[in-house]
């Protein structure tokens, strides 16, 4: 009995704390970054571009923390009472309002920019996972495709969330992050870059699972896997 | 135990004082996580409807404006403000269009509405472009406008139709696209979907081919112009993709497909190789006129990287050479994951001639061709008779942005929007760090393009 009365209290306590934590945000702390001579990479770049906006640097922005870097570094940081010693560590990124890069953790436990590509990849895994590698081209193709035909929405991220126009999107799948080493964002780079195995396709369906009548109004042009394609 | 004496168990069990204060707050911590969650997913299906009904309104907006300002380029007397009119139009139909993919409907219901508007779209900005060159309308063009003001005037209409029908609680969004039982959604979900296959049959009529725009169907469907030479059958294609990847490297090449429904009717075959695991197969289109490579996807694990880029695009100018494509020039190229991506492009008395492009993938490690990409070639390429430029370098010189310090220069034929081509002189120069390419019009001094070049670690590329 006190066994049974236990659980149910330790099953109440639980259903409480997490209904709590909903909403709720995780905080990681920074490992106390800093960039210094011999950096390079996209954080030196907007390191390099808030220095030359503000008058301290009027070299290249190549991402590289060179002689010029750190002598605007050193010019910025005497004159905001840092101590000038050329190198961009916590204090000096903060001083300058670089707190992304300060604050590293945070930067790369919130979700960061999802780029096309990995738009793309992330619907041809939702979409075309088990399909051939053509196959996989060839759902992305038909996205490009879309992008390009008047019928339809002119940016990748409109024709996926088109609603109702992927099942992938529909049921969420189209959130699962991909590895960059994926097939699928090779597949994903290929379409991006005008290769096209559907001969302008604009629709997909596959002929076991098809529910809409109209899809089967199309020309079918093509079948790749399990895929039907046509215009 | 019989289960009728569980049963009393049960009972005996909850009439125990302490038990039965312990069921009723279990009852209790149910019924407000029940709460909770529904009025969580009421709250969520309040914020959808209410971007629905953003896009919706805003969409009708915008729709209203494009209307208006097409009857407004009618009345224009000059050509400035007839541009400045059209330019308006041309973001607004845009702008409607984008809030039409966010409306819960299905994409064959909006097509031909979607089209419409960017047709609207397109027609005012060529109409636009032209009339900043100082060209009035001509008496087509005015009664083309004419006819998509009428229609946009019928779209106008309908859409306030449904917007009163929304306003007035009569059209749910929920219930479009909502997966409730059968016999809901057949009472209430088709009505919504008609109301807008209503409005969409006003344009089923509509021609097609109203002008040559980016979108004009007549240009999609046009002859290609590289595709050359006989018919050939499956057996004559087969041999022209063994010697496309040399007939020494080919196990087999099998199921053929013929595609006639693009205007480059193709075969597309399946090639294995020799000394290849089973799985590592290519996928390969050609011609059905003249056996031309259309494209290839060869997908296999690349290892390490051994060659440069430099040493990848002369092992792609030699491949081309040797399967036909004479004079390429390598221009732009991308590298990433141990292949590099090079676009190759025709050059005819050095003359740059960018619409005839072939893009090939090499992988790095041993420098194999694994893709090829040639749409742009088939479509465009032929010998073209290039005029001698009207204007000299020079003179085309000081039409650039003085600000912009000119690295090098050429003369170079590039496609336009509408699958035209202009001959111009390219100019490569710096401005603030970053590389620009300018194209002036050989002809007549006009500043057709500007690219901005980016340089990034893994190759470049422009913008």
């Amino acid at each position: 009995m006190n066994k049974f009365r236990m659980a149910v209290v330790i099953v109440l306590i639980l259903a409480l704390t997490t209904t709590s934590f909903y909403g709720g945000k995780y905080f990681i702390t920074s490992m106390s970054p800093a960039l210094f001579p011999g950096s390079s990479g996209d954080e030196v770049k907007r390191l390099q571009q808030s220095l030359k906006n503000w008058g301290y640097y009027d070299g290249g922005i190549d991402g590289r923390y060179g002689w010029e870097t750190f002598m605007a570094v050193r010019d910025f940081q005497s004159s905001y009472g840092l101590k000038a010693n050329g190198i961009a560590c916590r204090n000096t990124l903060m001083a300058m309002g670089l707190s992304r890069i300060a604050q590293k953790g945070v930067a790369y436990a919130a979700p960061q920019r999802i780029s096309d590509e990995q738009l793309l990849a992330r619907a041809i895994n939702g979409e075309a996972r088990g399909e051939p590698y053509e196959g996989q081209v060839a759902v992305g193709a038909v996205i490009i495709n879309r992008i390009r035909d008047p019928k339809f929405p002119k940016t990748i991220a409109g024709v996926i969330y088109q609603p109702g126009a992927f099942t992938a999107v529909s049921d969420g799948q189209i959130n699962v992050p991909i590895d960059s080493n994926s097939t699928v964002v090779k597949a994903a780079r290929d379409a991006l870059n005008g290769w096209d195995p559907t001969n302008g396709c604009l629709y997909y369906w596959n002929p076991a699972t098809a529910t809409s009548k109209w899809i089967w109004s199309r020309k079918i042009v093509k079948k790749i896997g399990k895929h039907y394609f046509g215009k | 135990m019989s289960f009728r004496e569980k049963l009393l168990d049960l009972k005996r069990r909850l009439s125990d004082r302490k038990m039965y204060s312990i069921v009723v707050v279990v009852i209790a911590a149910v019924a407000i996580w029940g709460i909770y969650q529904y009025r969580h997913a009421a709250k969520l299906r309040q914020m959808l409807d209410n971007q629905y009904n953003r896009s919706f309104y805003e969409m009708i907006g915008y729709v209203n404006n494009v209307e208006t300002l097409l009857v407004k380029s009618l009345i224009a007397s000059t050509p400035a403000r007839t541009a400045a009119t059209l330019q308006e139009a041309w973001r607004q139909a845009n702008l409607a269009q984008t809030s039409l993919g966010q409306l819960p409907v299905s994409q064959p219901v909006l097509a031909n509405t979607s089209k419409f508007l960017t047709q609207v779209g397109d027609l005012a900005y060529a109409l636009n472009n032209q009339n900043m060159d100082g060209k009035t309308l001509s008496e087509d063009q005015y009664k083309t406008l004419e006819k998509l003001h009428g229609y946009a005037v019928s779209l106008n209409n309908s859409l306030n139709d449904l917007q009163a029908q929304i306003a007035g609680g009569r059209i749910r969004w929920g219930e479009l696209e909502s997966k409730g039982p059968t016999l809901f959604r057949r009472t209430s979900a088709n009505l919504p979907a008609q109301q807008f296959e209503n409005i969409d049959k006003t344009f089923q009529d509509y021609p097609t081919l109203i002008y040559d725009g980016p979108f004009s169907d007549h240009l999609v469907t046009a002859e290609p112009k590289g595709v050359t030479g006989d018919q050939l059958n499956e057996d004559q294609a087969r041999q022209k993709v063994i010697s496309f990847f040399g007939a020494d490297r080919v196990e087999s090449v099998d199921n053929a497909e013929k595609v006639d429904t693009d205007p480059i009717k193709t075969y597309t075959f399946t090639v294995k190789f020799k000394n290849v695991p089973e799985d590592q197969t290519a996928s390969i289109s050609v011609t059905q006129k003249g056996g031309h490579p259309f494209w290839m996807i060869y997908n296999r694990p690349v290892n390490e990287k051994k060659i440069g880029i430099d040493q990848a695009k002369e092992l792609g100018r030699q491949f081309l050479e040797s399967r036909g494509f004479k004079n390429m020039v390598d221009t732009y190229y991308l590298a990433e994951d141990n292949t590099a991506i090079i676009n190759y492009a025709y050059r005819q008395e050095n003359v740059t001639i960018y619409p005839d492009l072939i893009k090939l993938k090499i992988a790095l490690d041993n420098g194999e061709i694994i893709g090829f990409e040639g749409k742009g070639y088939l479509s465009a390429h032929t010998e073209r008779t290039i005029p001698a430029p009207k204007i000299t370098l020079e003179q085309a010189r000081a039409k650039i942005n003085p600000k912009l310090q000119v690295l090098s220069s050429g003369l170079a034929i590039i496609p336009t929007d509408y699958k035209t081509e202009i001959f111009t002189y390219e100019f490569k120069g710096k401005l603030n760090d970053k590389d620009f390419l300018v194209y002036i019009n050989a002809e007549n001094g006009k500043e057709e393009n500007i690219l901005m070049i980016v340089n990034t670690p893994n190759g470049i590329l422009t913008m």
